[in-house]
C-alpha cells in the first residue's frame, strides 16, 4: 500500500469545483481525498505551497510518429515530452505507418504504452482504408480492440457521401468521429494562411474557406445523422460561427477543440520563412484569433489541445514551401494557455484548466480529469509564476521544431504524476 | 602569407566611376528583397548605373580577384545571362550553377549554398522555384548573396531597372503623379512583388488589372488599385507594364484560355493609344507576342521599352555587382553555420 500526499498547494479541479489551497491524497494509485490540512500519513509527501495542482492534462491530439517513424518521436519520448508538459493523457493520431486502420495498430499503440507505464495513451483509428477517404475501416473491430474515436487527421473525407457513411456506421459502432476540417480543391498548394502575409511572402495561401466550408459540412452531416463528432484543430473564424451556431441549435453531439498555437500566434511567424511556424491549419491572422478566443469565453470551443507534430530537422531546413507541416507541443501548451489566456485575463486558470481536463475527457469518455474519490491518481503541478524562455534544445521531444522558440512564457509543470507515482519531478523523469 | 599585388593605376573610366560614386557605399550586403534598398541606395545605384551604361561593355578591374557563382536552380535566360555578363565586365571569375544539380540530387539548397560560400566567393546570385530561398541562404554565408528571382516573392534586380527606365524616361527623381499600370498574372509574379515595392517608394500611382483569379489576397495594401477594365485602368497612364501570364507556375486553369485573356488584356495598339501620349510599355520577358503584348508592339514600335529595360538590366546589375564587392567602408557581413 504505498501512499503520497500533496500539501498545501492550490488544487483547481473544475468537474468538482474545487478552486482553492488544499491537500491532496494518494493511496494506491487512487485519489483518496482532497481537502484541508488533511491528517494522512504518506509514504511521499510533496510540498505544493504556491504552486498549483491540477488532474493531469489531457490532449486529444497527439502525433507520436510510431509505428514507422521512430526518427521523429516514439511513444517514450513523446511521453517523456507529455510528462515534461503535465501531460497524463493523450489520444494518438492514427496517420502512422502503417496507418492505424486495423486492430493491429491499435493494439500494438495499446502494449507500447503499458510495457512503458509513462503515461495513458489512447489511440484512434482511420476512418477509411489507408486514409484514402474511399473505403471504411473496419471501425467496428478498432472500437472492440480500443480505439476511443476514428479519424482521418491529416488528411479529411473529402467526399460527402463517404462522410455521410463513416458517420452513420460510426453511430451504428457507437463510437466518436473526429474530423480534421479542409477542402482539398481550396486548400490546393497552400502553405499557409491567405492574406496579406502570404501575399507579401510570395507563398500560396490556405484559405480560411476551406476549413469554414468544411466544418459546415460536418456539422451538417452530424445534425442529420446523429454522429458523435469532434471537430479538431478550429483556427478560423468561420469555424468558430459555424460550431456556435450548430451549439445553439441544440446539436449536442457536435464538439470542437483549438489548438494552443491557434490562439496565440499569428501567420505573421511565418515572416522570414520561419518553417517552425508552417502547419495545418495553418496560423492564422489576428481576426481569426480574436474570434477563436470569443469561442472560448463563451463556451463554443470545448477543449484544448497541442497537435503535437515533431519532424526531423532537414524535414524544416527545406525552402519553406517544402518543408513539413507542423509544430511540436507537448511540453508547451499549459505556458501558452496560461500565457495567451489567464495572463491577459480572457478567462480564468479554472476555465483554462477544465479544457484541459475534464472537457476532453468527457469527450473521449474516459473516467479521468478530475480528481474525484477512487479517480485515477494522475496530477499535475504547475508553477504559474514560472518565466521562461522556449529553447528547443531542452526538450525531451525529439521533435525541436516549435512555433514557440525563443518566446517568453509563463507556467511550467514541476511534478506530473500518473496513476499515484510521481513520474516527472523538477526537470527529471522518473522511469 | 600570400603577396598581394599592388593594382594597376586606375584608368580615366575607372577614375571616372569613382567620380560618380563618391566614396558611397550601399547600406545592405544582400539584395534579397527591394525593401532592403534605400532611397540613398537608390540615388548611388541608378548613378553609377546611368554611368556604366555608356561605357556598354567596357572591362573594368574593379573586382579582379572576386568571383561569383550564378546559382539558378530555375531555367532563366536574360537574367543569368545579365548577372554573368556583369560581373565578367567587372573582371570577376564566375561560375555556374544549374537546376540539373545536387539540389535534385536530394541535398538541401542550405546544404549547396553553403557548400559555394566555401569556394570564398563574393557574391552568389540565386534563383530558386521556392520563395525564400535567397533570404534563407542569405543568413548562412559569407558571401553577398544577390536575389534573382524567388518564386512567386520577388526579383529585386528587375524592379532596380525598371524603376531606373521609368525614371529616365520621367526625367524625374520620383514617380510622384504618375499613373504605372501592371497588367497579367500578378499573383504569380515575383516580378510584381519587387515593383510594386518600389513604386511605393518613388509614390506612384499604381494600378492593376487582371482577372481576379490571378490577383492574391489583400493585394491592395500593397497601396495598388484593381481594375477589372483593362481600358479603365489604362486611361491616362504613364508606364504600361505588361507581365507574361506564365503558363510553367500552373497559372494555367486561371483563365478558360490564352485567347480569350489576350482578348480581354492582351496591350494592343488600341489600347495603348489610351494611355498618355507618351506613354512607354514595359515586360519583364519573355514576351508571349500576341498574349500579354501584341506582337507589333512587342520589340520596334517607339513606345516600346523592353530592349531598353534589358540594357538597364545589364547597368544596374553592373553597378550593384561593383557596390557590394568593392566596399570603401571595408564593413562584412555577419553570418552563422548551420
Amino acid at each position: 500500500m504505498s501512499t503520497l500526499l500533496v500539501a498545501g498547494g492550490h488544487v483547481i479541479d473544475p468537474k468538482n469545483g474545487i478552486d482553492g489551497v488544499a491537500d491532496v491524497f494518494v493511496r494506491d494509485g487512487k485519489i483518496a481525498a482532497v481537502g484541508k490540512n488533511l491528517k494522512e500519513k504518506a509514504d511521499k509527501k510533496i510540498d505544493a505551497k504556491g504552486l498549483t495542482v491540477t488532474p493531469g492534462l489531457i490532449d486529444l491530439h497527439v502525433h507520436f510518429r510510431e509505428p514507422g517513424r521512430e526518427d521523429k518521436e516514439t511513444f517514450e519520448t513523446g511521453s517523456r515530452s507529455a510528462l515534461a508538459g503535465g501531460i497524463t493523457a493523450a489520444v494518438a493520431m492514427p496517420n502512422t505507418s502503417p496507418i492505424a486502420d486495423n486492430q493491429t495498430v491499435v493494439e500494438f499503440i495499446l502494449k507500447r504504452s503499458r510495457d512503458l507505464g509513462l503515461i495513458n495513451i489512447y489511440p484512434t483509428g482511420a476512418i477509411t482504408k489507408g486514409q484514402e477517404g474511399a473505403m471504411l475501416s473496419e471501425i467496428n473491430e478498432l472500437k472492440n480492440s480500443g480505439a476511443v474515436a476514428v479519424t482521418d487527421d491529416g488528411h479529411d473525407v473529402q467526399k460527402e457521401g463517404v462522410l455521410k457513411r463513416a458517420m452513420e456506421y460510426a453511430k451504428t459502432c457507437g463510437i466518436l468521429l473526429m474530423s480534421h476540417c479542409e477542402t482539398k480543391d481550396l486548400t490546393e498548394d497552400g502553405v499557409m494562411h491567405e492574406g496579406w502575409i502570404s501575399t507579401q511572402l510570395g507563398l500560396p495561401g490556405s484559405p480560411a474557406l476551406s476549413e469554414d466550408m468544411a466544418v459546415y459540412k460536418n456539422i451538417l452531416l452530424a445534425e442529420k445523422t446523429g454522429a458523435r463528432l469532434h471537430l479538431m484543430h478550429n483556427s478560423t473564424a468561420g469555424a468558430i460561427r459555424a460550431i456556435r451556431e450548430a451549439k445553439k441549435r441544440g446539436a449536442k453531439n457536435v464538439t470542437a477543440e483549438v489548438s494552443v498555437q491557434h490562439f496565440a500566434l499569428t501567420d505573421k511567424e511565418c515572416m522570414g520563412y520561419n518553417t517552425n511556424a508552417k502547419m495545418y491549419p495553418p496560423l492564422r491572422s489576428q481576426e481569426h484569433i480574436d474570434a477563436i478566443i470569443a469561442g472560448i469565453k463563451d463556451g463554443t470551443v470545448d477543449a484544448f489541445t497541442t497537435d503535437h507534430a515533431p519532424h526531423i530537422e532537414p524535414e524544416k531546413l527545406k525552402a519553406f514551401q517544402d518543408a513539413a507541416f507542423g509544430t511540436v507541443g507537448l511540453e508547451t501548451s499549459f505556458a501558452v494557455m496560461y500565457t495567451y489566456l489567464v495572463k491577459p485575463k480572457h478567462i480564468s486558470l479554472k476555465q483554462g484548466i477544465e479544457k484541459m481536463t475534464s472537457a476532453p475527457a468527457r469527450i473521449i469518455g474516459i473516467n479521468k480529469g478530475h480528481l474525484s474519490k477512487g479517480a485515477d491518481a494522475d496530477i499535475a503541478i504547475f508553477d504559474t509564476a514560472k518565466d521562461w524562455v522556449v529553447d528547443e534544445k531542452k526538450f525531451f521531444s525529439k521533435g525541436k521544431n516549435s512555433a514557440f522558440i525563443g518566446k517568453k512564457l509563463r507556467g511550467k509543470a514541476v511534478y506530473t504524476i500518473v496513476g499515484g507515482e510521481v513520474k516527472y519531478d523538477r526537470g527529471t523523469i522518473i522511469a | 602569407m600570400a603577396v598581394i599585388l599592388s593594382k594597376k593605376s586606375p584608368s580615366a573610366a575607372e577614375k571616372d566611376l569613382n567620380s560618380i560614386r563618391k566614396g558611397r557605399d550601399l547600406s545592405f550586403f544582400d539584395l534579397v528583397s527591394i525593401d532592403q534598398v534605400t532611397p540613398e541606395d537608390l540615388g548611388l545605384l541608378y548613378d553609377v548605373a546611368r554611368r556604366f551604361r555608356e561605357y556598354k561593355t567596357y572591362k573594368f578591374s574593379f573586382n579582379k580577384g572576386s568571383s561569383q557563382v550564378n546559382a539558378f536552380f530555375e531555367p532563366s535566360t536574360r537574367t543569368s545571362s545579365s548577372f554573368d555578363l556583369a560581373a565578367k565586365q567587372l573582371s570577376m571569375d564566375t561560375a555556374g550553377v544549374s537546376s540539373n544539380s545536387s539540389v535534385e540530387k536530394g541535398e538541401s539548397y542550405l546544404d549547396t549554398v553553403q557548400t559555394i560560400d566555401s569556394y570564398n566567393v563574393k557574391t552568389i546570385v540565386i534563383r530558386s522555384k521556392e520563395s525564400g530561398v535567397p533570404a534563407v541562404a542569405a543568413r548562412y554565408t559569407q558571401a553577398s548573396i544577390i536575389n534573382a528571382g524567388d518564386g512567386w516573392h520577388e526579383h529585386p534586380t528587375q524592379a532596380l531597372l525598371d524603376g531606373l527606365t521609368m525614371l529616365d524616361h520621367c526625367k524625374s527623381k520620383d514617380m510622384k503623379g504618375r499613373v504605372v499600370v501592371i497588367v497579367g498574372d500578378i499573383m504569380h509574379s515575383r516580378v510584381f512583388g519587387s515593383l510594386v515595392r518600389l513604386l511605393k517608394t518613388l509614390k506612384a500611382e499604381v494600378r492593376i488589372s487582371a482577372p481576379l483569379t490571378l490577383i492574391p489576397e489583400d493585394v491592395e495594401k500593397f497601396g495598388v488599385k484593381w481594375y477589372g477594365k483593362v481600358e479603365e485602368a489604362l486611361t491616362g497612364a504613364d508606364v504600361v507594364y505588361a507581365l507574361r501570364v506564365q503558363s510553367e507556375r500552373g497559372a494555367n486553369g486561371f483563365i478558360p484560355t490564352l485567347r480569350e485573356y489576350s482578348k480581354m488584356f492582351g496591350i494592343s495598339r488600341k489600347r495603348l493609344d489610351l494611355a498618355k501620349k507618351d506613354a512607354i510599355l514595359m515586360h519583364p520577358g519573355p514576351v508571349i507576342r500576341d498574349i500579354d503584348v501584341h506582337s507589333a508592339l512587342a520589340a520596334v514600335d517607339e513606345q516600346s521599352y523592353i530592349l531598353r529595360q534589358v540594357e538597364n538590366g545589364m547597368a544596374v546589375r553592373k553597378a550593384l555587382l561593383w557596390l557590394i564587392v568593392d566596399r570603401i567602408d571595408g564593413k562584412k557581413k555577419t553570418f552563422t553555420r548551420k
